[in-house]
């Protein structure tokens, strides 16, 4: 009896393995044909002013995908991810400057120069309980930022740290030589974005994946099932400083010229808020992170209305996320992003005179809702 | 290296401010030894009282009406999130409650910016009248607000452990931070005593930035970053020991500013408190696997 | 064969284990003892989260507090735990696979988690994830994780906690055949003297931290020391 029951099983998990249901082959035509509509259509299709934005959200989607690799997958909150993506950027620019090396090359080494030093970092604060360790996180990306503040950043100039404090003509820091116009350098950093996210992807559906699935439950049980936790958790760290770092380097291209002040203390917080509002937990997560930093911003501008509102949107969201996820920072389904979604549907249709009402009124209604949601 | 008389008033700037430290680090101890909540938005919350207080003198009203209003500001908010939240994420780890005190920071943070916008070059002072008078001791000049400064420290601290020492509402503060539940059936009344500990750290953030934003500068980012130093103190207290947050607090102010008018090192003198909280919190990484599951659930 | 000497824990003032010495021969072991008498810090010590303060244990012959926690799994501990830990969005098949998985043990082990998956009677498709399992299912699944790959000693911490009758007596027939199957020793912590009594040929009595009877379990289940301890709590 054991024996046919043995055998029915077996027979039944091995063949499935290999064929993919049609779900996800759905999915994936989506997928690509989204991505391929993004890479060829939408730089015709916006002005110059929104392709920039869109670069800085494949940048900023790429930066929330290492911090949701850390939330939402192992279940450690890092509030200095920004820190990180400086010291990419000022690795990139650095070498950039320094070397006429080819650019992936230069984002290769951005990204594992970052790599290590987060891993260095990770090392012995990976001992610590999950509130100390965001709390180190911000210890250290603040000390970071006041050395880089008193570094700068490469600028041409001489010496380890590249910087000159009396050049008048600042070299702008190159792009590649195939993509040295905006739209052009969007859809490099598109495709750069869609190799980050299809790294991550292949550690989340590995070994890897599984082990930090284990250890976000509950680490005894990890450990007592061999897990090394420690070099797992080690290697979170690393692949989303890898990550966060080769989109510095991307940054350094976007940008041209690197000042301290394009990464000031509170990104790194709302970031956090994003990639909260956004789902740690998945990929699409990361994607409308970098939306909802850098897209909103930019609609915002556009049509008048003061950026701040986006930071009190962010500040509800993170309470709302917070109180209703079900466990933990890993949510599954946001509800922010049905309100989001509502409201942009409401600034599209009437861009000025709903925008500061439509804005207080989701604002209030998310309040209100996650006051009266409790458990 | 510069002789003892450059070092002097930073000597005195530093135990002013180590002063401010410590009694902003008191008030995020007592809050977190009593609800299980790292308050990040501190700093923000003083910061937003202390640019009220300015619209409000700017107005021409009564000075001690202002600073009054500086600390309802910060109590009520304080308060009122406390009361709010504080029950929702009873039950959750310190790290998600501690996150959510972003939230708070970053919707403050909007409303400042909102409000008293940054760009445009204007520059905001609060003065205090005790700015002006102040007297010298062996030649070191030193304001009554630097007097306040170190003053108020040191009485929050002593008058705070005290207070958890001989009163009901301190011993049920620190029964609490034991835990929660049984103290609740012990027939203390958990909320309230809650209520009591978010109102009176709320005051102490409107205190701490009235005198912060009179001895370093009302910017709010300034000010809502600067609870940073008062956390790495309460980090070195462990959240734990009020002696040992007032004494971290001191220090770090000291070190802070004596470090300015060394060359060498001068630019870097901000990172003291985060340097110092991060060597603070690898050292307290000594700690078992298990240990740390138990106090999850 | 665990033997284990003076073993002593100390947390901050409280002696969890006080110079507990007692040997585990062969087969299924019972360990039982008021709560708070040390039991789960046994399986604590065991598993590698608390270091104590003394003694020793050997365990087939090798010295078990040498080895780094997550290295005991690899060596042949697997321990199961009192709130069920199966990993919840991970698949039935990759919960038991996971010792194997990382024990760079690769090749064969595709057959080993299919049939400890059906060893305990777990009727489900593998690939389904164990968040859409009741309770009983979740915690045969840690069973399953127990006994897969090659285990040595088995851990069971009140497997039965929380389950209705039924489902109780079907996984005591699945433990009475661990050792027989695996090869492996298996200690079984619970209050449930009826799972004690059908599952464990000897028992061990643990009381404040100290060994107070140990032998066959009809003989144990008897003792006066034994009632004693449990007064208050019926011995059943």
């Amino acid at each position: 009896m054991l024996e046919t029951t043995e055998v029915a099983a077996s027979a039944r998990h091995r063949a499935p393995l290999r064929r993919p249901a049609t779900g996800t082959l759905v999915r994936a035509v989506v997928i690509v044909a989204l991505l391929l509509f993004a890479l060829l259509a939408l730089p015709q299709l916006l002005s110059l002013y929104y392709v920039d934005a869109m670069t800085e959200v494949a940048i900023y989607a790429v930066v929330s995908l290492g911090l949701g690799v850390l939330v939402g997958r192992v279940g450690l909150v890092s509030l200095g991810q920004i820190a990180v993506l400086a010291i990419g950027a000022w690795v990139a620019a650095r070498l950039l400057f320094a070397t006429t090396q080819p650019y992936p090359l230069v984002l290769l080494e951005a990204g594992l120069i970052t790599m290590a030093i987060g891993t260095i970092i990770g090392l012995p604060a990976l001992r610590l309980r999950g509130l100390y360790l965001a709390l180190l996180t911000l210890m250290v990306a603040g000390a970071l930022a006041i050395v880089l503040a008193s570094t700068n950043f490469p600028n041409g100039g001489h010496g380890f740290l590249g910087y000159n404090g009396s050049l008048i003509n600042i070299p702008p820091i190159r792009r590649p030589s195939i993509a040295t116009n905006d739209p052009a350098y969007y859809r490099y950093a598109v495709v750069v974005a869609i190799l980050m996210f299809l790294l991550v992807f292949v550690h989340i559906r590995t070994k890897p994946g599984r082990a930090w699935s284990a250890i976000r439950q509950s680490e005894p049980a990890a450990l007592a099932a061999g897990i090394n936790t420690t070099m797992y958790k080690l290697w979170a760290f690393a692949l989303a400083s890898f990550v966060t770092g080769v989109a510095g380097g991307v940054y350094a291209g976007a940008a041209h010229y690197l000042y301290s002040i394009d990464f000031p203390a509170q990104n790194s917080i709302i970031l956090l808020a994003v990639v909260l509002m956004g789902g740690a937990y998945s990929l699409w997560g990361a994607v409308v992170a970098g939306l909802l930093s850098q897209l909103l911003p930019a609609l915002l501008n556009n049509w008048g209305v003061s950026n701040d509102w986006l930071t009190i949107l962010f500040g509800i969201g993170v309470v709302q996320v917070l109180t209703t996820a079900p466990r933990g920072l890993a949510d599954q389904v946001p509800k922010d992003l049905a309100r989001l979604g509502r409201l942009l549907l409401r600034l599209a249709t009437k861009p000025t005179e709903a925008t500061a009402e439509g804005t207080a009124n989701t604002a209030e209604g998310t309040a209100n809702t996650a006051e009266s949601e409790a458990p | 290296m510069p002789s003892w008389q450059d070092f002097q008033p930073f000597l005195v700037t530093g135990l002013a401010l180590g002063g401010v430290y410590a009694l902003s680090g008191v008030g995020l101890v007592v809050l977190y030894q009593a609800t299980g909540v790292v308050y990040l938005a501190f700093g923000a919350v003083g910061a937003m009282g202390a640019l009220i207080t300015w619209s409000m003198i700017s107005d021409g009203i009564a000075n001690w009406l202002c600073w009054l209003a500086c600390l309802a500001f910060s109590g009520v908010v304080t308060l009122a999130y406390g009361i709010t939240f504080g029950p929702l994420l009873a039950k959750r780890d310190p790290l998600v409650k501690a996150t959510a005190t972003l939230g708070l920071l970053l919707v403050l943070f909007g409303v400042m910016d909102l409000l008293w916008t940054t760009s445009g070059g204007e520059s905001r002072a609060i003065t205090l009248p005790t700015d002006n008078g102040g007297f010298s001791i062996a030649q070191i000049q030193v304001t009554w607000t630097q007097v306040i400064g170190l003053a108020v420290g040191v009485v929050i601290a002593a008058g705070t452990a005290a207070f958890l020492r001989y009163t009901k509402l301190g011993t049920a503060m620190r029964a609490m931070a034991n835990d929660r539940e049984i103290t609740a059936t012990l027939g203390v009344p958990v909320r309230r005593v809650e209520a009591a500990a978010w109102l009176g750290c709320g005051l102490l953030a409107g205190v701490a930035g009235l005198l912060l934003a009179d001895m370093v500068a009302l910017d709010a980012t300034t000010l809502t970053f600067l609870v940073i130093s008062s956390l790495a103190a309460a980090l070195i207290a462990r959240l734990r020991s009020i002696a040992l947050t007032f004494a971290a607090a001191i220090v770090i102010g000291v070190v802070q500013n004596m470090l300015v008018p060394i060359n060498a090192v001068s630019n870097y003198n901000d990172m003291t408190p985060f340097v110092l909280a991060a060597i603070a919190l690898l050292v307290l990484s000594r700690r078992q696997v298990l240990s740390r599951a138990r106090e999850d659930t | 064969m665990i033997v284990v000497k003076d073993l002593t824990v100390r947390f901050g003032g409280v002696t969890s284990l006080d110079r507990m010495s007692v040997t585990f021969e062969t087969g299924t072991c019972g360990l039982i003892g008021p709560n708070g008498a040390g039991k789960t810090t046994f399986f604590n010590v065991l598993s590698g989260f608390v270091r104590p303060s003394g003694g020793t244990v050997t365990a087939f012959g090798d010295n078990l507090l040498s080895m780094v926690h997550y290295r005991r799994a690899r060596w042949g501990v697997r321990r199961t735990f009192q709130t069920e830990q199966a990993i919840e969005e991970l698949s039935v098949y990759d919960n038991v696979a996971m010792v194997q998985e990382h024990s760079h043990r690769g090749s064969s082990r595709r057959d080993d988690v299919l049939s400890a998956i059906s060893f305990v009677g777990l009727d489900v498709d593998p690939r389904s994830r164990v968040q859409s399992l009741g309770a009983g299912q979740r915690r045969l699944v840690e069973v399953a994780r127990a006994v897969a790959g090659r285990p040595r000693l088995v851990l069971l911490d009140e497997p039965a906690a929380g389950l209705p009758d039924a489902e109780t007596e079907n996984l005591a027939a699945v433990i009475r055949q661990i050792p027989a199957r695996t090869g492996a020793l298996t200690i079984l912590v619970d209050h449930d003297m009826s799972l004690v009594s059908a599952c464990c040929e000897t028992t061990a009595v643990l009381d404040f931290g100290e060994l107070i009877a140990s032998g066959p379990t009809a003989d144990v289940l008897r003792d006066e020391r034994v009632v004693s301890a449990y007064l208050g709590t019926e011995a059943a």
